[in-house]
């Protein structure tokens, strides 16, 4: 893999992107995947613990239900659709990291939701009937008893999904990735670079493909790279888990 | 916060033209060097997107490769918007073919049958029968609409419809049957291993010209040359003026000549 | 800390978890008014006579073609095409995985398989550009092999994941006293699997298909990339296709807001989202009864 040199991740583009680094397009992932956590993984984490540990079978709780299988059935286009006219038109935040990562926090939420179910659903009732024989509010015992508990089942599933999600690209097609940006973000309202637009952006719509194919196997590589050390990290996580089970 | 995200001052988006997309990053780039405190942020897509995201408020800067057309000026009106424009180079249009095809000359008319579809065989043209393979640009480019009128056709609905300059020449060079049309500087960058450009004559007395050659660009007469926009809202001015002297510098003008575009003297 | 304090902590946490839970209905709700306000909105300019008969997608001048048609039939087509190969291929791959393969193969085809799942779309768009479209063209003798049957190998692949990993839940839900039942009475192994295991998961296979299926009609990047784009109606699998997904990609970015073309293209999408929508809870109606089944 000649293309991926230790310049290649740690430099600008240069001549027109024909040579040069993809510095701008990881920091841009990184960026994004950063706004998406912290919009998706507490609202994900709260959507779940209403869910597993308040909600009674209820015409509304089945109505959230169906709403969330629903919404991970949707097309990452509408998830697009949806973020510019909500994010980039209604709220004006313009095609920027901010829009997108937001964009991508919706797409991400109805996962986080399942997964982190899942993981509360293993903890057994008896722990938190102990808890709450002992005095403890409700929350306390979320807090205290089941959260700690679920916590790496939380974790494995978080991860798994933010890595979905930092591979994307037809949510912030729209909403504020950009084909270049001559230097690193620094805001949240600056557009952006992102790794998996990068790659499509060279195999399908620079000037000279031809010419920057070793850069579009080196972005593949170092996107796909990226995405299989999440899925390891994850995977670690669930397995010391099982082991320690 | 939301407040504050909406007013960026430090980024200049330009949007728009894939002809002009790879010439603006390299302009960025140097214009760096000499405004580090200003970010210049540059997405591709065809000329109609640069206008289209000038409109919606999502660029600062619309890169065009034709001049905008009554209904976007009819939105723009409708809109309240004021709109300036500055031509920065010219582009001229080359049709590529095969190599290995016996052609080297052709006539505005015969690329108007060929690329509407009446003429589906290179027979007529080359003595050979191999059928018309047409790659083109996406309906957003602003290649496709300046062909496109400038021909007065409408494409084949058999057409295909490439993402940007660069696939057409790919595709080109591996089909010996197939006909394609890109701005000049791509052929010059691009390589020309596989592929050679047609010269253009209008009628049979006429000399055939070539949108390689700088000196008849310069005067005007190659059939499919254009000149290159960019428009900006009246309005902001102030901000997308550091990128437009920068492109009017000594230093701006050797990039666009770099690029296989003829700077505007 | 007092108990009233504590109690009142409680009763705070309890809403705001409640609230998220109604945050996830007001994002489908907002979703589904989105698409619905631009469709009728859409609907007022173009007749919704000519969206759904008529031949031409051409949007965007003053008299554009505005047919869903060529783009409807391009989706159906690749969807199809992908389904056509993933569907076998899976359901034996699941069939092989919880019935033939020792626990060490199992062991490591099985995050394998979840690898395969998070592969990014571009990057398999990327193999369809590099590796799988000269591929076509070469074995049938094209120009260019970036068409329907490029897009659909790529789909299958991706949507493999998927219809293994819940075709393997169904076959392993079948029974063992089936398997046992068909082989005492001198069936082997394979009679088994075709005329016993398979037919018991059926309900769960079919969810599995249906979940894989929804996931081919929602791609996008990878048949943007790989199928070529023309938005003209399709006439085979060797031609070059645009499906909605792709469409709405390509022109969504260049058009002016509020335009019929603007409007068009969340139309476009609406009918996408309803497709989806029937296809998944079909399968979700399917993955119940299977449920019931196991219980």
């Amino acid at each position: 893999m000649p293309s991926v040199s230790w310049n290649f991740i740690s430099k600008l583009p240069t001549e027109g992107m024909t040579k040069g680094g993809i510095l701008p397009a990881i920091t841009g992932t990184v960026l994004l995947t950063f706004i998406t956590t912290i919009f998706a993984v507490p609202f994900g984490i709260a959507c779940a613990i209403y869910l597993n540990e308040y909600a009674r079978p209820s015409v509304l709780t089945n109505i959230i239900r169906a709403s969330i299988r629903n919404l991970s059935g949707i097309p990452s286009i509408i998830y697009g659709l949806f973020g510019l006219a909500l994010f980039v038109q209604a709220l004006r935040l313009g095609t920027s990291v901010l829009s997108a990562g937001l964009t991508l926090g919706l797409l991400s939420l109805p996962y986080i939701i399942t997964t982190t179910e899942e993981a509360l659903k293993r903890i057994p009732t008896v722990m938190r009937e102990a808890t709450l024989a002992l005095g403890a509010t409700q929350f306390e015992t979320i807090r205290d008893v089941v959260l700690p508990k679920a916590l790496p089942g939380i974790l494995t599933g978080v991860i798994l999904t933010l890595s979905r999600a930092a591979g994307e690209t037809a949510p912030i097609l729209f909403t504020g990735v950009a084909f270049y940006i001559n230097g690193l973000a620094t805001s949240f309202n600056q557009e952006f670079m992102a790794l998996p637009y990068h790659l499509y952006m060279l195999s399908t719509q620079h000037q000279s493909i031809g010419q920057v194919r070793p850069l579009a196997y080196g972005t593949a590589v170092v996107l796909i790279i990226l995405v299989f050390i999440m899925n390891c990290i994850a995977f670690y996580i669930r397995f010391k888990q099982r082991t320690q089970d | 916060m939301l407040v504050s995200c909406s007013a960026d001052n430090t980024t200049i988006k330009i949007k728009g033209s894939d002809t002009e997309v790879n010439l603006a990053v390299q302009l960025a780039e140097s214009f760096h060097s000499t405004n580090p405190g200003l970010f210049v942020s540059i997405s591709g897509g065809g000329s109609g997107l640069g206008i289209a995201s000038l409109m919606n408020g999502t660029a600062d800067l619309a890169n065009s490769s034709r001049s905008i057309n009554d209904l976007e000026l009819k939105l723009f009106h409708q809109r309240g918007i004021n709109l300036d424009s500055f031509i920065f180079a010219q582009d001229a249009i080359a049709f590529v073919v095969s190599s290995s095809l016996t052609i080297d000359s052709i006539t505005p008319a015969e690329l108007a049958a060929i690329l509407k579809g009446s003429l589906k065989n290179w027979s007529s043209l080359t003595g050979k029968d191999l059928p018309v393979n047409i790659y083109g640009r996406q309906s957003n480019s602003g290649t496709h609409d300046f062909v496109k009128k400038k021909l007065g056709i409408d494409f084949s609905p058999h057409a295909k419809e490439m993402n940007g300059n660069a696939q057409i020449l790919e595709a080109l060079k591996s089909d010996n049957s197939g006909i394609g049309y890109v701005g000049a500087g791509y052929v010059i960058h691009g390589g020309s291993k596989g592929i050679k450009v047609l010269t253009v004559y209008e009628t049979k007395n006429s000399k055939a010209v070539s949108p390689l050659d700088a000196a008849m660009i310069a005067a005007g007469k190659y059939y499919f040359q254009r000149p290159l926009f960019q428009y900006y809202k009246t309005g902001s001015f102030e901000k997308v003026k550091p990128i437009l002297d920068f492109e009017k510098s000594t230093s701006g003008q050797k990039i666009i000549r770099d690029a296989g575009y003829y700077p505007v003297n | 800390m007092d108990i009233k304090k504590r109690e009142s902590l409680d009763w705070f946490f309890k809403q705001a978890f409640k609230a998220t839970g109604l945050l996830t209905i007001c994002m489908l709700g907002g979703i589904f008014l989105m698409l619905l306000y631009n469709s009728i909105a859409f609907a007022m300019d173009i007749k919704p006579v000519d969206f759904f008969t008529g031949y031409q997608w051409n949007p965007g001048n003053a008299n554009g073609k505005y047919s869903i048609l060529p783009l409807l039939v391009s989706t159906g087509l690749v969807a199809a095409g992908s389904m056509i190969i993933a569907v076998p291929l899976g359901i034996f791959t699941a069939a092989f995985l919880s019935e033939f393969a020792p626990p060490k193969l199992q062991a490591v085809l099985k995050p394998v398989i979840e690898m395969l799942a998070a592969i990014p779309s571009v990057a398999i768009g990327f193999l369809g550009i590099v590796l799988v479209g000269p591929g076509i063209a070469k074995l049938f003798g094209i120009q260019n092999g970036l068409n329907a049957l490029n897009g659909s190998i790529l789909l299958a692949v991706m949507a493999l994941p998927t219809i293994i990993t819940i075709s393997e839940d169904a076959i392993n839900a079948v029974p063992k006293s089936y398997r046992e039942a068909s082989l005492a009475l001198g069936a082997d192994k394979w009679t088994t699997l075709f005329k016993v295991t398979i037919p018991a998961a059926y309900p769960g296979l079919i969810a599995a298909v249906m979940l894989g299926l929804g996931r081919a009609l929602g791609e996008t990047m990878t048949v943007l990339m790989a199928t070529g784009n023309a938005a003209a109606m399709p006439r085979g699998f060797l031609d070059s296709i645009r499906t909605i997904t792709a469409t709405v990609a390509i022109e969504m970015g260049e058009v002016p807001y509020r335009t019929t073309h603007y409007f068009a293209l969340f139309a476009i999408a609406a009918v996408l989202f309803l497709i989806t929508l029937s296809i998944n809870l079909l399968g979700e109606y399917f993955a119940n009864r299977l449920r019931k089944f196991q219980a």
